[in-house]
């Protein structure tokens, strides 16, 4: 009788422990199966406030996950662009543009050892135009296209929204940053620093 | 009921006259000279006017009356959010001669936000910490910050095992970089460990704070298992000219002393649409956010693509901050 109602209990007990875990397994949805459930495109009219990007930018020409969107240009951050203004078909000479305009240019760019070359990037005729191994010409605000070339994988990244970075919304039309508006294209790591502050032990 | 504009009026009745009340407008300070004057204060809430009280000390100590006895910030209809900041920006006016637009902008229907640190580009140069510094009016004195940024060593992956104290020049060689703050949990043990609800999560998913209701305990604190609260020990002092003036209820607006203090995704910021501080100033991309709900976001992406994982997941705290790498 005794050892009955021990094994009564026993068995009660397994019963209970798998109706707690059956319970557990089945409450195991999260807030990412909304997330992942979430398909319809996102209608940010909504968001009022959002405004134009002041800086000058140009529509892509490559589509990114979320289809066209807007990239900060870059002519207008170069120094005496156009180039053609020198580059006009005369000869210049190597040091005359050393004092005029590329005495700052280190290349720290490619392999160690086996650098790159200007016209690795620059066309080697038309000056206004970078130019792909393919022998494309390249627009200075389209440099992405140059870059992905051999960066392939940071392209797509960037393409999709996991490098690089959106200008100022989060929401509204997509406008990002481009390759060079971070990255020096003649020497694309960060220089080594200081950090911008410090921290103290916190309460 | 009153309405702003009333008490706009009253301020200016010539027949209250003068009494003086002390400029420090901590409820403590509120409550020292209740208990002097509470049958004055009382007649000024019934009549608008106090025997013997000037019209501009009439006036604040209504609105700080008023002030007092609000409800919780989530139990308010909009029109009660409305004159709440309302007196806070008459209030701020009054006291510290400060002009503020304080908003209660509400969450943004099908929105819910999402984080990502991208562990392989930070290079601890800690710009993120600033902005978050000077956007969200941290207390200088103390040196606040709601970001830590941590140098790890190579295949660790719990900061508690990182230096978060360096200054040096960085990146430094063979080292990675790792950031903390508020991971605005789904599931949130902090809001359930306040004794008077006064943190909760909103449904964009962010956790906030209601400062005047939080009475200091610091439950949340203990509670949260990512670090992720700040305590404020003294009123904030910032410099004048460095306040951010466009604040929400619910974020960067200026805190009273001891209360509980975090990120909040930059409340302010983001339901406009807007990116928060950190993500802004972060030199080198390694801060992804956006609308987890949109499957365009890069948010989405970075999710969908990229090695991802989150602090102490076993938990079952379902952080909204992940980790990647490239
Ligand atoms: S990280 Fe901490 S403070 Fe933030 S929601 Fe989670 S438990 Fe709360
Ligand atoms: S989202 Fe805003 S409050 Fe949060 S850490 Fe970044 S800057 Fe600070």
């Amino acid at each position: 009788m005794k050892t009955m109602s021990y094994n009564t209990i026993a068995v009660l007990l397994v019963a209970l422990m798998l109706a707690i875990a059956g319970q557990g397994s089945a409450s195991d949805t999260t807030f990412l199966d909304t997330v992942k459930a979430a398909t319809d495109k996102y209608d940010g009219r909504g968001v009022q406030q959002v405004q134009q990007v002041v800086q000058p930018t140009v529509l892509a020409k490559e589509e990114g996950q979320s289809g066209p969107f807007r990239v900060l240009a870059r002519k207008q951050e170069i120094g005496r662009f156009v180039c053609s203004s020198c580059h006009d078909g005369k000869t210049v000479l190597a040091q005359n543009a050393t004092n005029l305009t590329h005495g700052d240019v280190v290349v720290r760019h490619g392999q160690e050892g086996s650098g790159l070359a200007c016209v690795d990037c620059h066309h080697p005729e038309d000056r206004d135009f970078l130019e792909d191994k393919k022998g494309n010409k390249i627009d200075y605000d389209h440099s992405y296209q140059l870059c992905g070339q051999c960066h392939f994988r940071q392209k797509r990244d960037w393409l999709g929204g996991a490098h690089g970075k959106r200008v100022e919304y989060w929401a509204g039309d997509r406008v990002v940053f481009n390759c060079t508006t971070c990255h020096n294209p003649h020497a694309p790591r960060f220089a080594k620093r200081f950090p911008a502050t410090y921290s103290v032990p916190t309460n | 009921m009153r309405t702003p504009d009333n008490d706009h009026e009253n301020d200016k009745d010539p027949s209250c006259p003068a009494e003086s009340l002390s400029g420090d407008s901590s409820r403590r300070a509120f409550l020292k000279n209740l208990s002097i004057g509470a049958a004055a204060a009382g007649a000024a809430l019934m009549t608008g006017c106090v025997p013997g009280a000037d019209a501009a000390a009439n006036g604040e100590m209504r609105l700080r009356w008023q002030e007092f006895f609000k409800k919780n910030y989530r139990l308010m209809t909009q029109e009660e959010k409305d004159a709440t900041v309302d007196r806070l920006e008459r209030l701020a006016a009054l006291n510290d001669d400060l002009d503020l637009q304080i908003g209660s902008e509400p969450p943004l229907p099908k929105v819910l936000y999402g984080y990502a640190f991208n562990i392989t580009r930070c290079e601890g140069f800690m710009e993120c910490v600033t902005a978050c510094i000077k956007e969200n009016n941290l207390d200088r004195k103390t040196h606040t910050q709601y970001i830590r940024i941590f140098e790890m060593e190579p295949g660790q992956l719990d900061p508690s095992t990182g230096d978060g104290k360096f200054f040096h020049e960085v990146p430094v060689d063979n080292k990675f970089y790792m950031g903390t703050q508020c991971f605005h949990c789904e599931n949130a043990p902090c809001t359930k460990a306040c004794p008077t609800k006064a943190t909760w999560k909103e449904p964009d998913g962010i956790v906030v704070v209601d400062y005047d209701w939080c009475i200091g305990c610091r439950y949340c604190q203990a509670a949260c298992p990512y670090f992720g609260r700040r305590f404020n020990w003294g009123k904030p002092e910032i410099p004048r000219d460095e306040i951010t003036t466009k604040q929400h209820y619910l974020g960067n607006r200026l805190r009273p002393v001891g209360k509980m203090e975090k990120c909040t995704f930059c409340i302010q910021r983001t339901r406009k649409g807007r990116l928060p501080a950190c993500v802004e100033a972060c030199p080198t991309g390694s801060r992804v956010f956006g609308n987890l709900l949109d499957p365009d976001s890069e948010i989405r992406y970075v999710l969908k693509h990229k090695k991802v994982f989150r602090m102490k997941e076993e938990l079952g705290t379902e952080p909204k901050f992940w980790y990647f790498i490239d």
